[in-house]
C-alpha cells in the first residue's frame, strides 16, 4: 500500500502476421503499459508502419463522418463498450458509413428544406403585412405595362447604396418596414428601365417577393394562403422529425458500435505505429506489474506461440521512467485522486495516499467540528460513495473523502459540544474553541508539529528506500532537519516555561549539530554519496550560500509550523459563523417563530456549503504546501495500461503548426 | 492620452518591432529569387523566420503544402499581436484577422460546389486556430454537407449566417458563388470600417491611413475589374463596391463604372503615385492594353500601401498603426513568397519573377 507495485520491463518480438491479434490481447489483458519507441531503422521508411499510419489517417476521417451522421440523427456516443470491440478495416468501415450516410441523408435534407421553406413563408407573410389592405392582385403589379414595381427584402445597409446607384434613373424606393438587418421595400420605376432596375436591385441583394403559384391574389388572400402553407410545412416538419426519430431508434446501436469499432481500430493502428518494425517482425516494449507477468505470458501464449517475451529487470537508468501503479484499497481511491492531482508518485517513492487518508480528515474535522454539520457531510459522503445520487456517480471515490471528513468533524463536534451551531445544548467533552481561543490555537500548532515531523520521517524513509543516505542524513527535511527542528521546539518550549526532561545545553548542542549538518548539507550529501566535486561553484560561494540557506530553512520551518495556526482559527471561525446565523435568526423572530427556524436552517446549509468548501480548500492547501513539500516530488509516470477503447480526447491529431 | 498609449503599447510595440526586424531583407529576397530550384528555395527559407514552420519531411513539402506552412508564420504573429494589443484597438486587429476566415469560407464554398474533400481543401485554407468563429470542425461539416445550401446551414450561429442566407436566394437563382462571395467581402469590409470608426485619436488616424487606404485600393480595383472583366452595369458596380473609404469617393467609383480612364482616376486620388506607366519592351510602340494597365495600377497601389506601412515605423510609435503595418507587410511578404514558390515549382526564370511581385525591396 505504501509503495507502487514492482514492475518488469517486457520486450515482445511479434511476427508480422500476429501483430493485430497480439496487440488486441495486450490491450485486453489490461496490464501492459506500452512505451512507444522511435524507429531503430532511422531514415528507412518502414512499409509496415507506413500502412498503419495510413490506417490511422483514414480511421480518423471515418470517425469524423460517423460523428457527423450521429449528430444529425441526434445520437450521442454512449458509454464505452464493456469489452473491446473487434477491429474493422477502413475500407469495410467506409462501406458501412456510406450506407448509413445515404440512409440518413434524405430525411435530414427534407427536414432542412422544410425548415427553410417555413422561414421563407414566414418572411413572405412579414413582407406582405404592410400592404395587407391593398386590394390589388399581386400578379398584376408584376405585369404592369408602363410601371415597374418590385416588392422585396434588402439588407438595411444596402438601401443607401441602391439609391445612390439609381441616382440617374427615374425611380422611387420606399421602405415599408424594418425587421432586424433586413428591410421590406418597394421599388417603383418605368417599365422601360426594367432591365437596369432589375440588375441594380439584384446587385444590391434586393430579393424580390416572388410568390409561388399557390399564393397568388390580393395581399390578404396571399397572406391567408401563406398561413395555411405554414401550417402544412409545420406538419411536414413534424413528419420528418418522426422519421428521423425512427431512424435514430433503429440505428443508434449500430452507429455507436461502429463508432467504437473505428475508434478501437484507430487506437490499434496508432499503437502499432509506435512499435519498431523489422523485416518480418515487430519489437514492442512496455512495463508490466511483476505479479501480473504470468497472466501476460498466458494471455499471449493463448494467442500465439510464436511471440517471444523477454523480461528485463528494471535498471538504474530506467527508474525515472518506470510507471507507478499505486495499490491502494478502493476506499482510499478518493484520496489517491487528491494525491495525483498534486503529482504522480515516482516508482521508487512512497505513495503519500495513506498519510493523506489519515491527515486530511483529521485536519478538516479539527476546523469543522460540529456534530450536526459533520453528520450531514457523513450522510452526503455515504450517498455519494454508494452511488445513490446517479448524476454524481462519477464522484463515488470522493464520497469516501467527504464521509470520513464528516465523521471526524462529528467526533470533534462531540469534543467541542457543538450541534448545528447550538453551543449550549450539549456539554463539551473537551472545550469550546470560542471560549478558549489560545488553547485551540496551541493545539493546532501542536498538530502541525506532529504532521511536519511525520512529513520529515516520510522523507527520510523515501531516501532510505532509494538508498540516498546523504539525503537521508543531511537534507533539510532529513535527519539533520528533524534534529534541528525538534531542538528548536524544545528550546522554545523551555523559554515559555514548559517542563522538558532534556537539559537546555543538550538541546543547544543538538540544534548546533543539526544546524551545521544543514549548513553544509550539500557538501555532506556529496561526500556520503561519493559525488564530486564537493563544491560545485567553489568553496567561497558555497559558504556564502550555505548561510542563507540555513536562514531560509529556519524561516521555512517557522512559517510552516505557524501555518497550522489556521486550523485553530478556522475552528473558532466555524463557531463564530454559526453564532452569526443565530444573531440573524433572532433579529427575524424568537425561537417559537417560523422565520427564526427558516434562517437557522438556511444559515446551517450555508455554513455547511460555504464554510465546508473553504475549510476543504484550506485542508488541501496544508496538505499540498506544508506537508507534501517535505517529502513528495510527484514527478512520476502514471501507469496507463494499453487499451483499445480510448478515453475521449486521448487520440486524434492536434493541429499546432500543421506538422 | 499620450501617456496612456505609451503604457498600453509599450510591450506590443517592442514585440512588433522585433517581428518587423524578422521580415525578409533585400539580400534574402535576392537570394530567393535567384534560387536555382524549388529545393534550393526551401533550403534558403529554412534560414529565415519561416524555418520553424517548415520543419517537415522534405517529401511532404509540396509547393502547396509549403505555402500553407509559410502561412503559419502569419497565424502565429496575428495571434501574438491580438493577445498583446490593448482594447479597443485589438478589435481592429481581430477584424483584420477575420479576413482569413472570410477567405477560408469562400474556399470552402468553392470546395462544396466542386465536391472536394476535407483533405483536398485543408491546405488551401489559411491556418487559423485561435480567435475564430468558424473552426475546422465546422468547415469539415460544410464540406460533408454536399450542397452550398446545406453548407450555409452549418454556419448558423456564426456572424456570417445572416449575410449568406440572404445572398443564398441569388445563388439559388443563378447557381453561381459570385453573389455569396461579394456579400461576404462587403460585409467583412463594413465590419472593418466600423472597427476603424470605433477608435479615437492617433489610433483612428493611423488605422484610417493604413486600413482605410487598403479599403480604398480594394474598392478601386474591384470597380476596375467589374468593368473590365465582368462587364457589369454602372449600377451593379456601385452596388458591389463600398460606400465608405479614406480618400476614394462615390464620384471616383461612378466615374470608373462609367468608363473613365483608370490611370486618370488613380492619379486624381494619389497625385504622387509611381509606377503607373509601362516600362516593358513594347511600351514605347503601343499603349498597354486595359488588362495590362490594370495589372500596373494594381502593383503601383499595393506598393503605395507597402510604403505607407514602412512609414508607420517612423515617428510616434505608440498607436495601433505599427501592428497593422507589420501585419499588412507580412501579408504582402507572404503573397510574394507564394509567387516565388509557385514560380520555382513551375521552373519560371528568375528575371520574370520580379515583374509579378508586389514588393520592391530587392
Amino acid at each position: 500500500m505504501f509503495k507502487p507495485q514492482a514492475m518488469n520491463k517486457v520486450e515482445l518480438i511479434i511476427p508480422e502476421h500476429e501483430v493485430v491479434r497480439t496487440t488486441e490481447a495486450l490491450a485486453a489483458s489490461g496490464i501492459f503499459h506500452h512505451i512507444p519507441t522511435a524507429p531503430l531503422t532511422i531514415g528507412i521508411p518502414s512499409r509496415g508502419i507506413d500502412e498503419w499510419q495510413t490506417w490511422t489517417t483514414e480511421l480518423v476521417a471515418l470517425e469524423r463522418r460517423i460523428l457527423m451522421v450521429m449528430e444529425e440523427l441526434r445520437i450521442d456516443e454512449g458509454p464505452p463498450p464493456a469489452t473491446p470491440p473487434h477491429i474493422i478495416e477502413p475500407r469495410v468501415a467506409e462501406r458501412d458509413i456510406e450506407r448509413l450516410e445515404h440512409e440518413a441523408e434524405a430525411p435530414i435534407r427534407d427536414l432542412e428544406a422544410a425548415r427553410r421553406r417555413l422561414t421563407q413563408l414566414q418572411k413572405y407573410v412579414n413582407q406582405l403585412a404592410p400592404i395587407a389592405d391593398l386590394d390589388v392582385d399581386l400578379g398584376m403589379l408584376r405585369d404592369l405595362r408602363y410601371t415597374f414595381v418590385m416588392l422585396g427584402s434588402i439588407p438595411v445597409t444596402n438601401i443607401e447604396r441602391l439609391e445612390s446607384s439609381l441616382e440617374h434613373i427615374p425611380c422611387v424606393l420606399i421602405t415599408l418596414r424594418h425587421e432586424g438587418h433586413l428591410a421590406t421595400v418597394v421599388l417603383f420605376g418605368l417599365q422601360q428601365d426594367a432591365a437596369v432596375l432589375n440588375r441594380a436591385a439584384r446587385s444590391a441583394y434586393l430579393n424580390p417577393l416572388i410568390l409561388p403559384e399557390d399564393y397568388r391574389g390580393t395581399p390578404s388572400q396571399a397572406i391567408a394562403a401563406l398561413q395555411a402553407g405554414i401550417e402544412r410545412t409545420r406538419e411536414h416538419i413534424a413528419e420528418y422529425e418522426m422519421e428521423i426519430a425512427r431512424l435514430q431508434e433503429m440505428r443508434v446501436r449500430h452507429l455507436r458500435h461502429l463508432l467504437w469499432r473505428v475508434r478501437a481500430s484507430h487506437a490499434l493502428a496508432h499503437t502499432i505505429t509506435g512499435y519498431n518494425h523489422f523485416q518480418h517482425t515487430y519489437l514492442v516494449t512496455g512495463w508490466v506489474p511483476a505479479a501480473s507477468l504470468p497472466t501476460l505470458e498466458q494471455t499471449i501464449g493463448r494467442v500465439s506461440d510464436k511471440v517471444v517475451i523477454e523480461v528485463i529487470k528494471p535498471r538504474e537508468e530506467d527508474i525515472e521512467h518506470i510507471p507507478a501503479l499505486l495499490k491502494n484499497p478502493p476506499i482510499l481511491k478518493g484520496f489517491e485522486g487528491l494525491v495525483t492531482t498534486y503529482g504522480q508518485p515516482g516508482y521508487e517513492e512512497l505513495d503519500p495516499t495513506p498519510i493523506m487518508a489519515l491527515t486530511f480528515p483529521l485536519v478538516f474535522g479539527l476546523m469543522f467540528g460540529d456534530i450536526g454539520h459533520g453528520l450531514v457531510l457523513l450522510l452526503a459522503g455515504l450517498l455519494l460513495a454508494g452511488r445513490k445520487i446517479r448524476a454524481l456517480s462519477g464522484m463515488a471515490g470522493f464520497g469516501v473523502v467527504i464521509a470520513l471528513c464528516g465523521g471526524i468533524a462529528t467526533i470533534f463536534g462531540v469534543l467541542y459540544g457543538s450541534l448545528f451551531g447550538f453551543e449550549d445544548v450539549l456539554t463539551a467533552l473537551w472545550f469550546r474553541p470560542l471560549e478558549d481561543i489560545n488553547k485551540v490555537l496551541l493545539f493546532a500548532v501542536a498538530v502541525g508539529i506532529v504532521l511536519l515531523s511525520a512529513g520529515m520521517l516520510y522523507n527520510m524513509l523515501n531516501a532510505a528506500l532509494s538508498r540516498h543516505w546523504g539525503h537521508f542524513l543531511f537534507n533539510h527535511n532529513g535527519l539533520a532537519g528533524l534534529i534541528f527542528y525538534w531542538s528548536l521546539i524544545g528550546l522554545g518550549a523551555r523559554t515559555f516555561g514548559v517542563a522538558i526532561p532534556i537539559p537546555g545545553t543538550v538541546l543547544v548542542l543538538t540544534a548546533v549539530i543539526g544546524g551545521i549538518g544543514l549548513t553544509f548539507a550539500e557538501f555532506f550529501e556529496r561526500l556520503v554519496e561519493r559525488r564530486r566535486p564537493l563544491f560545485e561553484e567553489g568553496m567561497g560561494t558555497y559558504i556564502a550560500m550555505a548561510f542563507f540557506e540555513l536562514f531560509e530553512t529556519l524561516i521555512g520551518l517557522f512559517s510552516n509550523t505557524l501555518s497550522y495556526v489556521r486550523m485553530g482559527a478556522f475552528a473558532v471561525a466555524h463557531g463564530a459563523l454559526s453564532m452569526v446565523v443565530f444573531i440573524i435568526a433572532e433579529s427575524v423572530g424568537n425561537a417559537s417563530s417560523v422565520g427564526y427556524w427558516i434562517v437557522v436552517i438556511l444559515g446551517n446549509l450555508f455554513v455547511i456549503g460555504f464554510e465546508g468548501m473553504i475549510v476543504g480548500i484550506q485542508t488541501l492547501r496544508l496538505e499540498y504546501y506544508e506537508l507534501f513539500s517535505k517529502f513528495f516530488s510527484g514527478g512520476g509516470t502514471p501507469y496507463r495500461p494499453l487499451s483499445l477503447v480510448p478515453r475521449q480526447g486521448q487520440l486524434g491529431a492536434s493541429e499546432s503548426t500543421g506538422g | 492620452m499620450i501617456r496612456t498609449n505609451v503604457t498600453a503599447y509599450a510591450q506590443v510595440n517592442a514585440t512588433t518591432r522585433a517581428l518587423y526586424a524578422n521580415l525578409l531583407t533585400p539580400d534574402v529576397w535576392h537570394a530567393l529569387i535567384q534560387a536555382a530550384n524549388f529545393d534550393a528555395l526551401l533550403t534558403l527559407l529554412d534560414k529565415t523566420a519561416y524555418s520553424p514552420f517548415l520543419k517537415l519531411d522534405r517529401q511532404l513539402l509540396t509547393p502547396r503544402r509549403t505555402v500553407y506552412q509559410l502561412r503559419w508564420h502569419l497565424t502565429h504573429d496575428y495571434e501574438k499581436l491580438i493577445r498583446l494589443t490593448p482594447e479597443p484597438a485589438c478589435q481592429l486587429i481581430l477584424q483584420l484577422w477575420r479576413l482569413y476566415e472570410v477567405d477560408n469560407l469562400k474556399a470552402t464554398l468553392r470546395g462544396v460546389e466542386t465536391g472536394a474533400s476535407w483533405d483536398e481543401v485543408r491546405r488551401l485554407l489559411s491556418p487559423m486556430v485561435r480567435y475564430i468563429t468558424v473552426n475546422n470542425e465546422t468547415i469539415q461539416r460544410m464540406l460533408a454537407s454536399g450542397s452550398v445550401v446545406r453548407a450555409i446551414e452549418r454556419l448558423r450561429h456564426t456572424p456570417y449566417y445572416e449575410t449568406l442566407i440572404h445572398a443564398l436566394t441569388r445563388y439559388e437563382m443563378e447557381k453561381n458563388l459570385f453573389p455569396l462571395e461579394v456579400a461576404l467581402d462587403l460585409d467583412y469590409r463594413r465590419g472593418l470600417w466600423e472597427a476603424i470608426q470605433s477608435l479615437k485619436g492617433t489610433d483612428r488616424d493611423q488605422a484610417l491611413r493604413l486600413v482605410g487606404t487598403s479599403i480604398d485600393v480594394d474598392n478601386l480595383l474591384w470597380a476596375m475589374r467589374y468593368r473590365l472583366y465582368h462587364h457589369l452595369s454602372v449600377q451593379e458596380i456601385i452596388n458591389y463596391t463600398m460606400p465608405f473609404g479614406y480618400q476614394v469617393r462615390d464620384e471616383h467609383i461612378r466615374a470608373l463604372a462609367e468608363g473613365a480612364d483608370m490611370v486618370t482616376i488613380v492619379k486624381r486620388i494619389y497625385p504622387h503615385i509611381e509606377g503607373l506607366d509601362d516600362t516593358g519592351p513594347q511600351s514605347r510602340e503601343e499603349p498597354p492594353s486595359p488588362q495590362r494597365q490594370l495589372a500596373l495600377i494594381e502593383r503601383a497601389l499595393h506598393r503605395h500601401i507597402i510604403r505607407l506601412c514602412h512609414k508607420s515605423f517612423l515617428g510616434d510609435p505608440f498607436h495601433v498603426g505599427v501592428q497593422v503595418a507589420y501585419l499588412m507587410l507580412l501579408e504582402y511578404e507572404l503573397r510574394d513568397l507564394t509567387a516565388i514558390v509557385e514560380a520555382k515549382a513551375a521552373q519560371l526564370p528568375s528575371e520574370k519573377l520580379t515583374a509579378i511581385l508586389e514588393s520592391e525591396w530587392w
